[in-house]
Parts: C-alpha cells; sequence; structure tokens
C-alpha cells in the first residue's frame, strides 16, 4: 500500500538508495552469521515476552540488526498499544 | 625490505588483474622496484593483460619444485626499468601449492623489490589463501554494484581474520553520469558499507578494453582517466598525499567534454 502510493503521486526512490539497503542489511546478518530463520525465531521469542507486559500489533513489529560504527546493535521496533496492568516485581 | 601487497576482491571479474597489471606498471613508472606475482594457478591470466605471455618459460610451480631458481623464473618487461612477471602454473591447479610455499617465494620477493603485488583468484577458498599467505597489506577492489560489494565484505573480514592490514579499497568502474542520476552507489555509500579506507576510485574507462587487447597497460597512456587514476593510487601506495578528486560532483557537460577532448 505505502509503496504504490508512492508510486502514483511520487518519483521512485533512487536505485542507488534500495542498493545500500539491501546491501546493509544482508551484509550485517553475514558478518554476524545470522540468517532468516534466525531473526525470525527471534522476533517471535521477543514478541512472546513482550506480550506478557504490553499489547502491540503484531504486524508493526520490526527486529533488526544494523551496524553503528565498528559495532552492531539489535533494533527491536514493538509499537506498544498499551501496558498491561501487572505488578512487576 | 619491500612490501607485500595482496590485490584481491572474492568476486571474479571487478578488476584484480587489470589492477594489478596497471599498479605495478605505475609503480615501476615511479621508480621503484616491482615484482607482480599471479597466484590464479590454473587460470592465469596476469601475462597476457601486461603483454608477456609470449616470454613465460617458468611459473611459481617451477620454483617451488626446485625446476628453476627465482631469480631465473623472474620475467622482465622491457618497457620500464624495474618491473618483473612471476607467473602462475597453467597446467596446475591451487590445490598443488601450499600458503606456506607462496609466503616463502613473497617473503624472497621482498629482499630485493620495493613492491611485491599478488593478483589473487576470485573466491574464499585455497587459491585466496595461497595469494594472501604472504601479504602484509591488502588491496580489495570492487565495482559499486552488490555482487561486488557483498562479496568483498566476506573477502575483507577474511583479510581482518589473517591480521592483514591495511586493507584499502580500490573502487573500479565508477561512472559518475549514473552516479549522479541515482543509479550507482557513490564513494560514501560503499565505504559506510564496508567501512574501510579508500586508497582510490578508478573511473569507467573504455580504455581498458583497448589497452587489454593490446597488452600494454593503460598507465602508459597519460590521457586516459583510467590512467590517471592508478598513477595517482601508485603515488599513494608510496606515501605521497593525493587527495582523491570528487568524481561525482562534475555535472553531465563537464564530463562529455572531457570525454570529446581527451587523446585516445
Amino acid at each position: 500500500m505505502n509503496i504504490s502510493i508512492k508510486q502514483l503521486f511520487g518519483r521512485r526512490p533512487k536505485s542507488s538508495n534500495i542498493a545500500k539497503q539491501r546491501l546493509k542489511l544482508v551484509i550485517t546478518q553475514d558478518r554476524m552469521d545470522v540468517d532468516d530463520r534466525f531473526m525470525t525465531r527471534l522476533h517471535n521469542e521477543l514478541a512472546e515476552v513482550l506480550a506478557k507486559y504490553f499489547e502491540f500489533s503484531a504486524n508493526s513489529v520490526q527486529v533488526s540488526l544494523k551496524q553503528k560504527g565498528n559495532s552492531y546493535v539489535l533494533v527491536a521496533d514493538f509499537p506498544y498499544k498499551k501496558f498491561h496492568d501487572i505488578n512487576i516485581g | 625490505m619491500g612490501k607485500v601487497i595482496v590485490v584481491t576482491s572474492g568476486k571474479g571479474g571487478v578488476g584484480k588483474t587489470t589492477s594489478t597489471a596497471n599498479l605495478g606498471t605505475a609503480l615501476a613508472l615511479l621508480g621503484k622496484t616491482v615484482a607482480v606475482v599471479d597466484a590464479d594457478v590454473g587460470l592465469r591470466n596476469l601475462d597476457i593483460v601486461m603483454g608477456l605471455e609470449s616470454r613465460i618459460v617458468y611459473t611459481s610451480m617451477d620454483v617451488i619444485e626446485k625446476q628453476c631458481e627465482l631469480s631465473k623464473a623472474l620475467v622482465k618487461d622491457r618497457r620500464v626499468d624495474g618491473l618483473m612477471l612471476l607467473a602462475a602454473s597453467q597446467k596446475n591447479n591451487k590445490d598443488d601449492m601450499q600458503p606456506a610455499q607462496m609466503k616463502a617465494i613473497c617473503d624472497k620477493l621482498r629482499s630485493t623489490h620495493d613492491f611485491v603485488l599478488v593478483d589473487s583468484p576470485a573466491g574464499i577458498e585455497r587459491g585466496f589463501n595461497n595469494a594472501s599467505a604472504g601479504a602484509d597489506e591488502a588491496i580489495v577492489v570492487t565495482t559499486p554494484d552488490v555482487s561486488a560489494i557483498r562479496d568483498a565484505d566476506r573477502i575483507i573480514g577474511l583479510l581482518q581474520h589473517a591480521r592483514i592490514e591495511p586493507i584499502n579499497l580500490v573502487l573500479n568502474r565508477f561512472s559518475p553520469e549514473l552516479v549522479g542520476n541515482g543509479s550507482m552507489m557513490d564513494q560514501a555509500d560503499v565505504l559506510d558499507i564496508l567501512n574501510i579506507d579508500l586508497l582510490g576510485i578508478v573511473p569507467e574507462d573504455s580504455g581498458v578494453i583497448t589497452s587489454t587487447n593490446r597488452g600494454i597497460p593503460l598507465v602508459y597512456e597519460d590521457a586516459s582517466p583510467g590512467s590517471q587514476a592508478y598513477m595517482r593510487i601508485a603515488r599513494r601506495l608510496t606515501g605521497q598525499r593525493i587527495p582523491i578528486p570528487d568524481l561525482e560532483h562534475k555535472g553531465l557537460l563537464t564530463n562529455i567534454v572531457n570525454w570529446f577532448t581527451r587523446k585516445r
């Protein structure tokens, strides 16, 4: 949906930018020696744990590895709707 | 004591051999003594790219098998002082050579030459291990496309693991026009992904094809943009501080004018 609206009203994104984004993702995974199956499993297990604490819509979740200078960060994006009313600790 | 530099890439066809031939010749033109070594056993090409194919008598395999002395296997390039080629055997394969044997050859060559450039085969297996065995430093050649860059990243990881440093990048077949219209990644994009130092950018130059046809490295032609790029890179290798020109900021018109006014 998002892409088709952009294609209708705007210019297509430059292919060099697409190349760069695709490469960054795949190279980070190459370097960490992780594959899609690993990322999916990580995603699912994180979601399982976090679902105990707050509510989020499953299709807006993003889990990825990103390069930051010489190191890597795990970026987990769980846009929350509301926290569950539980007492922690 | 000279430096041993492996020229490598991971992916084939990105310009390793062309870069080795031109940088070796360029360094010799700058007055350095240079040995270029073809490490692509079984698929040798440095000899034909340099125009020395008819003069190969012995190869590195003959030296390893003690059929001849190293000095006898070196083919002198008669067009410039101080340039020698050590060819790879065409009838053997990569497993016939051990990394330690290549290292021994490189160590001998470094005692008599300022620079030893080793042209690595494509791939990450035995041929690469042989080529990099004796190297102090590495030049990684890539083109600005996804497959070459991904493979370059793999090779950089292996070079780092082998503690070969510095690892410098040569960005080959760079097209200012394509970068200008957003169809090709620029040097900032490539460096952001690979995270190593840039040694130089070689613009796309059809002169490479004609120079390879003739067996005369591009650097003998002063006017060609590729030749100038390789000469700048060679100067940087000798320690001179030569800024990397910002090729992509030239307008299309400037490039067209340059193309029509260059000597051919």
